[in-house]
């Protein structure tokens, strides 16, 4: 027998193993592909063919129902995590120039004590995002939407770029000994609330979230606020308004001030 | 007879002191996430931590076992030395610095993406590039074992090959072909993105690949265990091996459906049809074959040697083994825990079941102790039968060995079954800290306070381990003679062409393969929409 | 001679035991293969049906995942549907509230990475992978707050993670829905 070639019909190994193995597969396919879709009457199969494309798992888009339409302006902006990293020298030029209007509530360097964000060192992708979304009527502030109205996308692009380019610089309420409240390091998992630091940067950069050291608390306390309270609605998909509406009083006060503490 | 004793050593050893370092971190972990600790800490170092521990004991550890022995094997059952020992130092070396290269990124916090990966998250390039210098390096042995077994059966036709060496290569080509899933998804749709060619990733399509690997890579691990329980078992304690011929039919059946099963890993997934998960179900459930034969054999083949030694009466034998024996024990406990976690996995391996359970801590607790358990206690009493083998000294802690392998299967089953329990109580797996004081977690905190202290208990045992090991290197010398296998009961003289070769089962695997994982893979290539944009981790500031 | 023919008659016992214990081995897996047939036809708890497709970059800006359309939805037939999304690191809406003793289909995708969600005390325990949409019928016995967190490692926020949903009585969810066309119960 173990002179026998392998590869032979003759050889029972040969077909009792390939027999059995495509035996399995065959009834597995039957049953998978046709007998059990076919079972399921909440699947609404056409035909037979039906069944095995569905079993099978070929594609199709979604069937598109009429959605509620939002009675409010959202963003537009497509946020990816590659987004605007790519230093661009040109680009950078172009921004410094632009900013100079930007200058009397930004600061000349990008930095002020006039309660309006610092830009220093901000991703580019956060600032164009608010400046999209201040044009689109997303966000909405009396001083910054006309500023926005008048930008093209470029323009957007390019200042961003600029404010990217720029050093941070450490605010004037430095301290950096200052113990972080839990609500930073941890978050609160229950309420739905994680790290501040997994997305903004200290620990780790979700596309589209703000670099937050230095920045005024009174700004800082006045956005979470305002994403609680739902008059801030430009985070897409509620991610935000998600974790301020579940934060308390004090929780804001206290990442604000935190927050402003840091470089 | 071995002669490449340094090499094979260097492989233990190697394997051995990276399995301690992940220990150390697991028992962190344990305790960081468990009430015990007041959680306030960066959750980043769990992930990080998580990311080292897995990929160290997933890819590191294990790869090396198999590779060590698999050399141990070759030279011991041929009684020759093996063929190409300067590519087995390059194999080594490879894997040694691509876990390096992988563990550099990893510990700096730039890939804590966990060892499944989990595209579309992308981490540092370097971490993955790491992985595959492992995986080439493996493959340097699957490559060699092929070689001294092809070279063998040319010198000796019509002989049939040691049950230890046909086992050692049906593990070699399982791991080639489960390993090329990953390098698949690692080559083509990662790296390019962790390099910069591109920004968009098909995460469904990665996830198909993973897969492909993420099922098999167990039975890789087992493999060692299993020719550990057939052929170095029955001869430790003093017996024979039940049955030769239904040993390798046992191996073979792992080469041909240990691969095309992985897709019940996807049983949740929305980018599979319902058809390739029935069929993965209904060939998951044969993969259980294999090891209720196995179950059987070792049984029988322990009878066997407690008759010999003067066992009685229908379960009577059962004190009559040699039980201060460390084999014995080791094997003993691993069949235990092999039973616990096999019936866990009956549960998984149902989609109807899996949805009670996917994703919970019920699954860690599942691979812990069918990995860490059965199969890892298993490698310690390959280490112990082997060490004076390797190292010509004696190995004589037996008190020691039988207090470690104790305490591994305590610290298991005390870090496993609450671990189970919470599963089932819904807890999620993966998670750095849980809020146990909310009245919805906090009935979860005393099982999880167990587990924790059950890690512990591992990490004695693994440190007793090592100094076992360590103690062996300094023992008194002493000539151990040849290292032998366990001889059958029966030794058939001649044996069917297809329980000596590989042909038929290759192409069965392949095949299977194909018709399991051939449309899913090829459909999903086909769609360009479904690739979506790469969140890179560990690149904020 | 005699230890011969006791050598052949042993390794033909100890052949025929063994084919025994092969032929229970595989009559075990035969029925444990078999009962996840059975329950699949005749409890209909087969894995999703279809696959479909959506992309995760355009999610808020058209189709049915646009943030004024999620939340559950009163269908005509008397049943619901609850539409999500999962993102880095919350599920909106954070809430979900549906009807007890009511078929439920929740229809959910990923915006970003890949998410999972299971909802403690029941069966129900799905994958989100961006790109393609998750569909899964499902049916809550009684009223009552669940936890649902999400179970697959989604970043370094994963841990906080964890929506809510809140099953109330049949009625009650009634006269919500003929208040609103997508309920949540975020505050």
């Amino acid at each position: 027998m173990s002179d026998q070639p392998l590869f032979s019909p003759r050889n029972p190994w040969f077909g009792i193993s390939v027999g059995v193995t495509a035996a399995i597969a065959v009834l597995s396919a039957v049953a998978g592909l046709i007998w059990l879709p076919l079972a399921q009457p909440n699947l609404k199969l056409a035909s037979v063919w039906d069944a095995i494309c569905s079993a099978a798992g070929v594609p199709r888009a979604a069937v598109q129902e009429a959605a509620v339409k939002p009675d409010f302006k959202t963003s537009n902006v497509v946020m990816t995590s590659e987004m605007l990293t790519k230093v661009d020298q040109v680009s950078i030029g172009r921004g410094a120039t632009l900013a100079q209007r930007c200058a009397i509530c930004h600061g000349p360097q990008g930095v002020s004590d006039a309660h309006s964000p610092n830009l220093a060192g901000q991703f580019a992708a956060v600032t164009y995002k608010e400046l999209n979304d201040f044009k689109t009527g997303a966000r909405v502030s009396v001083v910054m939407s006309p500023f926005a109205a008048a930008m093209s996308d470029q323009d957007m692009k390019d200042v961003a770029a600029y404010y990217a380019y720029l050093p941070r610089v450490p605010s004037n309420n430095l301290d950096t000994g200052r113990a972080a409240p839990a609500v930073v390091v941890t978050g609160a998992p229950l309420r739905n609330i994680p790290p501040c630091g997994s997305c903004h940067g200290d620990i780790d950069n979700k596309a589209g979230s703000p670099w937050l050291g230095g920045q005024s608390a009174v700004y800082i306390k006045a956005q979470l606020e305002a994403f609680a309270s739902g008059t801030r609605r430009n985070d897409i998909s509620q991610q935000m308004r998600n974790i301020a509406r579940q934060m308390t009083a004090e929780e804001i006060d206290q990442v604000a001030h935190y927050y402003e503490a840091q470089p | 007879m071995l002669t490449s004793k340094r090499l094979i050593l260097a492989h233990f050893w190697l394997a051995f002191i990276v399995f301690g370092a992940a220990l150390v971190l697991g028992a962190w972990q344990m305790f960081v996430r468990s009430p015990l600790n007041a959680w306030h800490f960066n959750p980043e170092f769990y992930y990080r931590s998580v990311t080292a521990h897995g990929s160290a004991m997933g890819y590191v550890f294990p790869t090396l076992i198999a590779m060590g022995f698999g050399y141990a094997i070759t030279e011991a059952s041929f009684e020759k030395a093996l063929i190409g020992r300067r590519w087995a130092w390059t194999g080594f070396f490879l894997v040694a610095v691509g876990a390096v290269v992988a563990m550099i990124p990893v510990s700096l916090g730039l890939a804590s993406v966990l060892y499944t990966f989990y595209p579309p998250m992308v981490g540092n390039p370097f971490y993955y590039i790491g992985v595959v210098m492992v995986v080439v390096g493996s493959w340097i042995w699957v490559a060699l074992m092929v070689i001294n077994f092809v070279i063998w059966k040319r010198e000796n036709p019509g002989k049939p090959v040691p049950l230890a060496m046909y086992a050692n290569v049906a593990g070699c080509l399982l791991w080639g072909w489960t390993a090329v899933g990953a390098a698949l998804e690692i080559l083509f749709l990662i790296l390019p993105v962790a390099l910069g060619f591109k920004s968009t990733i098909d995460a469904g399509l990665a996830r198909v690949f993973f897969s492909w690997s993420l099922h098999a890579i167990v039975y890789f691990w087992l493999i060692p265990t299993y020719i550990a329980y057939y052929t170095i078992f029955p001869r430790a304690i003093g017996g024979r091996l039940y049955s030769d011929a239904m040993a390798r039919i046992s191996f073979i059946l792992f080469v041909v459906v240990a691969m095309p099963i992985g897709v019940h890993h996807l049983f949740a997934d929305p980018q599979v049809g319902a058809g390739f998960k029935f069929m993965h179900s209904v060939f998951t459930g044969l993969v259980a074959l294999p090891t209720l034969l196995t179950v059987f054999t070792i049984c029988a083949s322990a009878e066997i040697a407690s008759r010999l030694r003067g066992g009685r009466g229908a379960f009577g034998w059962i004190g009559a083994l040699p039980w201060s024996n460390p084999i014995m024990l080791a094997t003993a406990l691993s069949l235990v825990m092999l039973g616990f976690g096999g019936a866990g996995g009956l549960i998984n391996m149902s989609y109807q079941l899996d949805a009670t359970v996917h994703n919970t801590q019920w699954i860690t607790g599942h691979f812990h102790l069918i990995f860490g358990g059965a199969i890892v206690i298993m490698y310690f009493a390959i280490a112990y039968d082997l060490w004076p083998h390797l190292t010509d000294r004696a190995l004589d802690s037996f008190g020691l060995m039988r207090t470690q392998l104790w305490l591994w299967f305590i610290g298991m089953i005390v870090t496993t079954f609450p671990w189970h329990y919470v599963g089932i109580l819904g807890m999620p797996r993966r998670m750095a800290y849980y809020d146990y004081a909310n009245p919805a977690i906090s009935p979860q905190a005393f099982s999880v306070t167990m587990s924790a202290i059950g890690g512990f208990i591992l990490l004695l045992s693994g440190l007793l381990f090592l100094l076992v090991l360590i103690r062996g290197q300094f023992g008194a010398r002493g000539e151990a003679g040849a290292y032998r296998f366990a001889v059958p009961l029966h030794m058939p003289a001649r044996i069917p062409v297809a329980l000596n070769s590989f042909g038929l089962w290759l192409a069965l695997m392949v095949g299977l393969t194909v018709v399991n994982y051939g449309f899913p893979i090829a459909q999903l290539m086909a769609l360009n929409e479904t690739s979506v944009p790469a969140v890179y981790v560990g690149a904020g500031r | 001679m005699a230890t011969e023919t006791d050598h052949s008659l042993g390794e033909a016992v100890a052949a025929r035991i063994e084919r025994r214990w092969a032929t229970l081995s595989i009559v075990i897996v035969g029925v444990l293969v078999g009962m996840a047939a059975y329950i699949g036809i005749h409890q209909a708890t087969m894995p999703q049906g279809r696959v479909e497709t959506a992309d995760p970059r355009t999610l808020h800006l058209s189709g049915e995942f646009i943030e004024s359309n999620l939340g559950s939805e009163l269908a005509a037939d008397g049943s619901v549907i609850v539409r999500a999304i999962g993102q880095q690191y919350s599920f909106t809406p954070q809430c979900v509230v549906v009807p007890a003793e009511t078929p439920i289909t929740f229809r959910a995708t990923s915006a970003d990475v890949v998410h999972g969600f299971l909802i403690e005390g029941t069966n129900i325990n799905t994958m989100l992978v961006p790109g393609y949409v998750t569909d899964l019928p499902v049916r809550f016995k009684a009223p009552g707050d669940h936890l649902m967190p999400c179970q697959e490692f989604c970043g370094i926020g994963h841990q906080g993670m964890w929506g809510k949903v809140k099953v109330v009585d049949k009625a009650a969810f009634r006269d919500m829905a003929a208040a609103k066309r997508r309920l949540t119960c975020v505050d």
